[in-house]
This record gives C-alpha cells, sequence and structure tokens, in this order.
C-alpha cells in the first residue's frame, strides 16, 4: 500500500517508497496474473510544465476511481492509458502492450470528456462507424452496434442526427463507441458530468455491471458522492504524483496526522466525553450544543475497539455513531492540502 | 448561528462609459489573440521584407550618391555620363524618388500579405467567436452587435495599417531625412495622401473580411471566399483586359486595383503612369468601393439579425 | 506512519509481463478498417459544403469567362485590334499583316530574289505565329488563372481541410483511439482527398479547356499530365501542413499565394523551390514546338519536362512519407 506523507500547509508529497512496495496495487481479482494497465515510473511534461511525475500504478480489475484537483494531471494520466500521449519517461502498457501501439488500442475503450462528435451523423451512425474502424465487417459492425445501444439504452432513439441530442444522449453514444468491441479496459473520463441525478443512477448501474462482467474501469470524476456509491478503490492524483491509492477506509487510516472525527449522540454526554479523554488515540472531544459531541482521534481501528469496549464496561447509551470525514471530499480534502473538505 | 464573515466586498464604485468605448476592448481581444500567435509574426515579417527593399534600396541609392565623384564615367560605346545622373535615371526607374509613386508602388505590393493577415484574422477574431460560442459573452455585456462588429472592423483596420500605412509613413520620414526639409514641405500633400489610402483600405476591407468571416464560419470556406473575392477578380481583369484586350472598366471587379486607383488619386499621380495599362477612372473605382461597402453593411445587418449566439 | 504488505502479484517493475495473446479480436482486419476509414474520410470531406459549393462556383466562373471569350472573339489574335500607335492603329492583326504583305509584294521586283523570299519567309513565319496565337493566349491565360490561382486553392481547400478540419471539430481522437496504426490514418486522409483534388483539378482543368475550343482541347491534351503532378504535389504539400499545423490554411495560405508567388518570380534558381516552376516547366515542355515559352527564358531557367515530372512525383511522395512520420510522432491534444 502506497501512501502520502503530508505535510501540515505544505503540497503533498509522497515519499519515496522502498523497492519492495513501489507499485500501488487495487487487487480485486487476484486470479488475473498480470496488471490490465500498468504505470511504470511514468513522467510527461508540457513543456516546461511537468504534468505527470514519475506515477507508479497498477489495475488488474474493478473499478478504480481517479479523483484530484483540476490541474492534477488526471486527464493526462488517462491520455497515457489510451495512447494519445507517450510518456517522456516509463512507459504504459495494457495487459503487456504498449498503450501507444495498435495492439494496445484493441483492448482499450475510452470515454472522453469532450463533446465532439460527426454531428451530421445520427447516433448508430457514429457508433457503427465507430465498430468499422475498429475493423469490423458491416453486418458485424450493426449487430455490435446494436447490442452497445441496448446496453446504454439507447435503441429507440439512435436516428437523429447527434446535434439534436441532449448531455446524456450524447454521454451514451459515448460510452457505446468505447464498449463496441468489447474491451477489457474501459477509461471513463468524467462520465458522469453534465448528467441529471436519475441518468447517473442509469450510469452506476451500468458501470457497475460492466465490472461484473469482467472489466476494468478507470473513472475519473470531480463528482465524489457518485463515485463512493461506484466503488471503494480510489486513486487520489495532486500535482502530477499519486498521493495514495486504496480503499477509501484505507486511505484515511493511514492519515495519521488528520485525526478522525466522530459524532456520538448518547444519553449522557459529559460522561462519555470525559472517558474518551483517557483514551491515549483521542486528541479531543467537542460537546455539541445538541446533546451530542465529536471525538476526534487517531488511529481509527484502535479507537473503535476501545470505544466499544468502553460503551460495554461504563454502560453508556449510544444511540448515534457517524463518522464525519470518512468520505472521498474530506480525504481528497485532507490529500490536497485543505482545499476541500467536509 | 451568526452572521457569516463576507471578505469585506466592496461594490463598484466606478461610472459605466458608453456603449461605443466598448469597441475597443472588443478589439483589443481580436489583437492579443493574432499578436499571440507566433505564425502571425512570421507572417509580418514577410511583409515587411518588402518595406525594407523600399527602406535601403532608397537609403543604398542615396548613400550610393555620396560615394561617387564628379568624373563622368565611360559606358561602353554610349558614351561619358555624370554618375549622379545615372543614380538618378535609377531612382526614377525603380520609383524610388519619394513622389507618389513610391509610396503607390508600396500600397499594391503589400496586396498579398493584407490577403493572408486579413484572412487570419477573419479566422481567429470573427470565425472562433462563432465557431466556439464566445460571442455569448460579448453579446451578455451592455453593447449592441454593432458594438461588437466595430470593434472586430477596428481591429481588422489595425492590421491593414500595420502592414501599409505605417511603413509608407515611416519611408516618408526616411525620405525627409535623407532629401532634407524642403521635401517635407513640397511633399506634405502626400503624408495626408497615404492616410487616406490606408483609410480607404481599412474602411474597405475591414469591412469585406468581417462580413465573409460571419456569413463562412469555419477557416477554410473564410480562406477559400476571401481568396476568391480578393484573387480571382485580379487575375480575371488581367487575363480579360491585358491579355484578351477587352474594355478597361472591367479592372473595376478587381477591388484591390479599385483601391488602388482611389490611393493614386490621392497620392496626386498622374493617370497617364498608373500601370498597368489601361486603367478606368478613379471615380469609377471609387464608387465601386462604396457600393460594395454598402453590400458588406447589408450582409452584416442580415447576418445579425439571423445569427444564433446559444449553441 | 504504518503500510501494509503489498498485495499479491509481482511488483511492476521487477518484471515486464509478457504480452496477452489477443483472441478476442479475430473478427476485425485492419485492411478493412483502412478501406472504411478512407470511403468514410471521402464522404465527410464532401461535409464543408461551403468549400464544395465555393470550388464549384469558381469552376463556374471561370468557365464562364472562358467561354464567353471562345464565343464572342475567339482566343487568337487575328480578329484583335492593333493596340499599339503606329500606322497599323485602327487594324487588326490579320489586316495589319495582309497590308505588310502587300506592301513587300509591291517592292519585291525591284529588289533581289533572295531578299524576296527572305521577306516571304518572315512574313510566313508571322502568319504561321498568327494562326498558333489562340492556343499561346489560351496557354497564357492558364497559367494566370489556373496554375497560379485555381490549382492551388483547390489542393489547399481539400488538401488542409483532411485532418485540419477533424483537429479543429476536436474529431481526431476518434481516430487516434481506434487500433489503426497512425501513419495509415494518416496515408488513408490522403488516399481520401485525391478524388475531390482530382476532379476539381483534373476535371476543372479539362472543363475550362472544353469551354475554350480546339486551342483547349490541344492544351488539354498537352498540359493534363502536369496538372496531374501538381495536385498531387500540392496535395501532399497541404496534408502535411494539415497535420502539422494548429492553422494549417493559413500556413498553407501563405505558402501557396505569397511564397509561391516569391519564388517563383525570384531570379536565379531559388524558384525552383516552389511546385508550379516545375509545373510551368512541363506545360512549357510540352508546348515548346508550339510557341509557349517562359516570358524570359534566360530569367526563368527552365528544366527539362522529365525532370519537372520526376520533381513533383517525388516531392509527392517524399512529402507523404514525411507526413506520415511526423503524424505518427507528433501527440495531439482534444483541447487544441
Amino acid at each position: 500500500m502506497e501512501t502520502a506523507n503530508r505535510q501540515q500547509g505544505e503540497a503533498i508529497t509522497p515519499p519515496a517508497p522502498p523497492a519492495a512496495r513501489k507499485s500501488a496495487i487495487c487487487n480485486l481479482q487476484s486470479a488475473i496474473p498480470r496488471p490490465v494497465l500498468l504505470f511504470d515510473r511514468v513522467s510527461k511534461w508540457y513543456g516546461p510544465v511537468l504534468g505527470v511525475n514519475q506515477v507508479t500504478l497498477e489495475l488488474r480489475g474493478g473499478i478504480t476511481g481517479l479523483v484530484g484537483a483540476n490541474g492534477a494531471g488526471k486527464t493526462t494520466l488517462l491520455r497515457l492509458a489510451t495512447g494519445q500521449l507517450r510518456p517522456d519517461i516509463g512507459s504504459v502498457s495494457v495487459l503487456g502492450h504498449d498503450a501507444w501501439g495498435q495492439p494496445g488500442k484493441r483492448l482499450v475503450g475510452y470515454c472522453p470528456d469532450v463533446d465532439a462528435f460527426y454531428e451530421e451523423m445520427s447516433g448508430r451512425q457514429f457508433v457503427c462507424a465507430m465498430a468499422r474502424l475498429c475493423g469490423y465487417d458491416r453486418a458485424e459492425a450493426r449487430r455490435r452496434t446494436e447490442e452497445a445501444l441496448a446496453l446504454v439504452r439507447m435503441t429507440g432513439r439512435s436516428d437523429r442526427p447527434i446535434g439534436g441530442y441532449s448531455r446524456g444522449m450524447r454521454q451514451r453514444v459515448k460510452m457505446a463507441q468505447a464498449l463496441i468491441h468489447d474491451p477489457r479496459l474501459l477509461i471513463l473520463d468524467e462520465p458522469l458530468s453534465g448528467i441529471d441525478p436519475v441518468g447517473r443512477q442509469e450510469f452506476v448501474a451500468l458501470y457497475r455491471e460492466l465490472a461484473a462482467r469482467g472489466k476494468c474501469l478507470l473513472v475519473s470524476s470531480h463528482e465524489l458522492d457518485e463515485l463512493e456509491k461506484l466503488t471503494d478503490h480510489v486513486a487520489v492524483m495532486a500535482r502530477g504524483r499519486i498521493a495514495a491509492v486504496g480503499t477509501l477506509t484505507q486511505i484515511r487510516d493511514l492519515l495519521d496526522d488528520q485525526p478522525l472525527s466522530v459524532r456520538m449522540h448518547c444519553d449522557q454526554p459529559r460522561r462519555l466525553a470525559a472517558a474518551l479523554m483517557a483514551l491515549e488515540d483521542v486528541v479531543g472531544v467537542e460537546l455539541g450544543e445538541d446533546g451530542g459531541l465529536v471525538a476526534r482521534a487517531r488511529n481509527p481501528r484502535k479507537f473503535f475497539q476501545e470505544l466499544t469496549a468502553l460503551v460495554l464496561e461504563e454502560g453508556h447509551d449510544v444511540r448515534h455513531v457517524e463518522t464525519l470525514d470518512d468520505s472521498a471530499e474530506a480525504i481528497l480534502g485532507y490529500l490536497l492540502g485543505g482545499r476541500r473538505g467536509s | 448561528m451568526g452572521q457569516p464573515n463576507l471578505l469585506h466586498y466592496r461594490p463598484w464604485r466606478g461610472e459605466f462609459q458608453e456603449p461605443l468605448l466598448g469597441v475597443w476592448p472588443v478589439a483589443r481581444v481580436g489583437l492579443r489573440m493574432m499578436f499571440r500567435w507566433w505564425p502571425f509574426w512570421v507572417i509580418y515579417g514577410l511583409g515587411m521584407m518588402i518595406f525594407l527593399f523600399f527602406f535601403f534600396g532608397q537609403y543604398f541609392l542615396a548613400w550610393a550618391d555620396t560615394q561617387v565623384t564628379e568624373a563622368n564615367v565611360q559606358l561602353g560605346g554610349f558614351g561619358r555620363y555624370d554618375p549622379h545622373d545615372l543614380f538618378r535615371i535609377l531612382r526614377h526607374a525603380l520609383k524610388l524618388t519619394g513622389n507618389g509613386e513610391t509610396y503607390r508602388n508600396f500600397f499594391w505590393y503589400q496586396s498579398y500579405i493584407i490577403l493572408v493577415i486579413l484572412a487570419l484574422a477573419g479566422s481567429m477574431i470573427v470565425g472562433n467567436d462563432i465557431r466556439h460560442g464566445s460571442m455569448a459573452f460579448y453579446l451578455s455585456k451592455p453593447i449592441s452587435r454593432w458594438h461588437y462588429l466595430l470593434g472586430k472592423c477596428l481591429a481588422a483596420g489595425v492590421f491593414i495599417n500595420m502592414v501599409t500605412t505605417l511603413p509608407a509613413l515611416v519611408l516618408f520620414v526616411e525620405f525627409g531625412f535623407l532629401d532634407g526639409w524642403d521635401y517635407v514641405r513640397e511633399s506634405a500633400h502626400l503624408c495626408f495622401g497615404i492616410l487616406g489610402y490606408g483609410l480607404v483600405l481599412t474602411v474597405t476591407f475591414s469591412l469585406l473580411i468581417v462580413a465573409v468571416a460571419s456569413w463562412m464560419k469555419t477557416t477554410v470556406p473564410i480562406i477559400m471566399t476571401w481568396a476568391t473575392v480578393f484573387l480571382f477578380p485580379k487575375l480575371v481583369a488581367s487575363m480579360l483586359v491585358d491579355g484578351l484586350q477587352f474594355h478597361p472598366r472591367l479592372r473595376l471587379i478587381d477591388l484591390w486595383n479599385d483601391a488602388y486607383l482611389v490611393g493614386n488619386w490621392l497620392l496626386d499621380v498622374p493617370p497617364d503612369r498608373i500601370p498597368p495599362w489601361p486603367q478606368p477612372a478613379w471615380y469609377e473605382a471609387g464608387g465601386v468601393l462604396v457600393v460594395l461597402c454598402a453590400a458588406c453593411l447589408v450582409a452584416l445587418v442580415l447576418r445579425i439579425q439571423a445569427v444564433e449566439i446559444v449553441k | 506512519m504504518s503500510t501494509s504488505a503489498p498485495e499479491t502479484g509481482p511488483p511492476a517493475h521487477d518484471a515486464k509481463p509478457e504480452p496477452e495473446n489477443l483472441t478476442l479480436h479475430t473478427q476485425s482486419s485492419t485492411l478493412s478498417a483502412w478501406l472504411y476509414l478512407v470511403c468514410l474520410s471521402w464522404q465527410r470531406q464532401a461535409r464543408v459544403r461551403h468549400m464544395v459549393w465555393i470550388s464549384l462556383a469558381l469552376l463556374a466562373l471561370t468557365a464562364l469567362a472562358v467561354g464567353v471569350q471562345t464565343l464572342s472573339a475567339g482566343w487568337g489574335l487575328e480578329g484583335r485590334p492593333w493596340r499599339s500607335q503606329g500606322r497599323w492603329m485602327g487594324l487588326t492583326y490579320e489586316q495589319a499583316l495582309g497590308e505588310t504583305y502587300v506592301a513587300t509584294s509591291a517592292i519585291a521586283p525591284l529588289g533581289s530574289p533572295g531578299a524576296a523570299g527572305l521577306d516571304d519567309g518572315l512574313l510566313q513565319s508571322a502568319w504561321a505565329v498568327l494562326q498558333r496565337s489562340d492556343f499561346i493566349r489560351f496557354s497564357n491565360s492558364i497559367f494566370r488563372i489556373f496554375v497560379s490561382f485555381l490549382l492551388p486553392l483547390w489542393s489547399l481547400s481539400f488538401g488542409t481541410e483532411a485532418l485540419g478540419g477533424d483537429r479543429e471539430g476536436h474529431n481526431l481522437l476518434w481516430l487516434l483511439t481506434r487500433p489503426l496504426p497512425r501513419p495509415a490514418i494518416y496515408l488513408a486522409k490522403f488516399v481520401a482527398l485525391l478524388p475531390w483534388a482530382l476532379a476539381l483539378n483534373l476535371g476543372g482543368f479539362a472543363l475550362l479547356c472544353v469551354a475554350a475550343g480546339r486551342p483547349g482541347l490541344q492544351a488539354l491534351r498537352l498540359f493534363w499530365p502536369a496538372v496531374l503532378c501538381a495536385t498531387l504535389a500540392f496535395g501532399a504539400l497541404f496534408h502535411l501542413i494539415g497535420a502539422y499545423f494548429r492553422r494549417p490554411a493559413i500556413i498553407a495560405l501563405v505558402y501557396g499565394f505569397f511564397l509561391e508567388t516569391i519564388l517563383g518570380n525570384m531570379p536565379g534558381y531559388l524558384k525552383r523551390l516552389s511546385i508550379s516552376f516545375y509545373t510551368r516547366c512541363m506545360m512549357y515542355d510540352a508546348a515548346g514546338t508550339f510557341g509557349v515559352q517562359p516570358e524570359s527564358p534566360s530569367v526563368f531557367l527552365p528544366v527539362s519536362g522529365t525532370t519537372a515530372l520526376l520533381v513533383l512525383l517525388g516531392a509527392a511522395a517524399a512529402l507523404l512519407l514525411l507526413g506520415m512520420y511526423l503524424f505518427n510522432r507528433t501527440e495531439y491534444v482534444a483541447a487544441e
């Protein structure tokens, strides 16, 4: 597990990990012997600006979220994975094939964030054209087109020119063309941007379905609430580096310098607060006006074990326990220097 | 909960100016857009090559004139000639005498650069707004569409004057330094002629390029239309009048030639010294330009009424 | 700070995993994809309707001008008035030559037979030139309008639009993320633009020649290889410009109408950098025996037709290969 040290008030600078722990691995399907997507010490410059800095990342399956502030390097990373850019240092491979080359591109389906199509075409024609450009003959392309459109629920709406589509319809067409050649890896850049809540639920369900079918998805998004519903595994980028990779809980656990905030409601908050202060990992307790209290504690796993023991021993009537900053947004905020947080 | 602690916000205390003053910021944005694109300076440099030919050509002749002695030179079997006379003949042949023909020629040779720079201006500063939907930002401000168009025409006019009027004025000043203040006193009307010629070019071609770009929107059609309007009539007129000896009034379809004729009149060049010969009258050419400007304004009115600024 | 042990699986940096066999995509064919891309690109060239209509309008206008000239006064000098000052002012060329013949015939008996023969020979030569003047004048018109303007403009329009249009519309990423080799994409775009460029250049040239009547048909027979080679060379050049520059139409315009004009009129050998120089050389070589030649051969310094042909075809091939190489190396960011 790779983590990031964060100095208070300073930018995120991950420590140089030991050689044995250089890889950040999201391993949901450990049966897959090789990574689906591998960034191996990748750096990319845009002139004098360093877009991606020594990124090493492996994806072996499932859904991985890619989060970060604007300008963190997420889109650059995705473009490296889809073969639009080449790394200046390091390599990017998809199931062992160079992402820049033709075999690698066969394995990748890309849903970009740009909103550009062959506007004169209908959705069906566009997806079929993409299938033909993948090398399928006409019959096969048509068959795959219908399958992809059915998967994204656009079968009955694909005959109008794309120029007249809504945002959600355009997103579905993008998704359909990404799926047309049955790729192993799906790269989705801001797939939920501009989509209404109902549409988002449908897309989230679709992504889960695709992951269940064995595809590996890398989803870049600012919609952290939706991303949390979609996956627990995230890679956090900051200033061109991977700041942290893993489940949200794991990342949170490792942020030792950011004590976990836990709100509790009980019958005797003062008594509970006094008892909590005696615990070694509790750094502070704040009493609220509504009869609740907020405890801030390091080492969450140990804290919850001790809290459970304390409650049972002393007979506190705890009615509600809630972690306040276990969300992706809060974690992101801590990792990115407090610019975003609850 | 107490009142939120606002960031000591102070309301803007200035005074709103007239919408007409918004024209210059619109032009300025277009100018910056062009100036930031480095190939523009390469193209401008190519245009300045012609200016440098004139500038250093005049200077070279003046310098060479001071280097020769008073002794006559033998020209083969043609006899002996005063070298100063030879330089004078050369200056007249090259039209580097500082009279109206010098500046007329300079404006004429800049035609291809004007073609390219205005094509670029049309694509970047007008076409971009329509293509990328940024016109909405302008028109959401308290200015009318006419102010917007005026700003674009002003930007195009700046480019035209950068290539023609300003260098011509520099040449005028150079002639003044080389030939003395008598030249400035006697040729002051040429200075006004240069400004007038520049004004004719500015009004005519800025309106034309803005009208073309507002109708065509994408780059290649803008280029094709502009090249057609600018170059094709020139070639056809040359073919018909010079090649096939049709009536010289057919040259009126060549817009650059029309401005050229008006410019010759402003620069006080006699009609019999206007190549290529024959030419129509300057007032006929002026009439064509007036009609052209009116047609461009009509086209812009129609376009303004029809343009969709929201995608 | 505690860190957990690494997950299962070899560290990425220690061993390169073997590429997975691609068994899922045996139904796809790169050649099929390439052919489809050619077809798609050819169709999409027509979507810029303004471009097509402007091209056709230019062709129609030029053909109209040529046709009017053909039907009214024709292309020959015989019926044209003598323009210069002198005793033949007001006469046609034919009349002026006829008067000269009558005058020399009247004084011939007073001179030597040799002198009379020489006079007769000169007048017959002048008469032959006059008879061929339609082809010469039509050819000069072709150089002025077609070679200097229409040919580069039509080539520019379709050449820069092939890749430049996709870049401007942010559509290039759809091609770059397909499993097609990049040089193949570049080549497909070039092959797709050729029918349009050739149809307009060769077809337009043929139409103009037909509109000109007899001299036009002669010009078509002699000049079509030059037009074909120039189309290939200009197409390759503008296609390369479209791939490499962000605003290819402007760069192509600078080259086509500024540099070509300047280089073409430069004294010495500098003009040999321009495509239109070799086009003209092919035309001069083909029609040299018919009196078509540069105004100042000692300044123009033409090369032979064969050399010009090889240079144009070689330039087209070299520019195409260079473009394929550059396209393979260049990264296109969607936001540009």
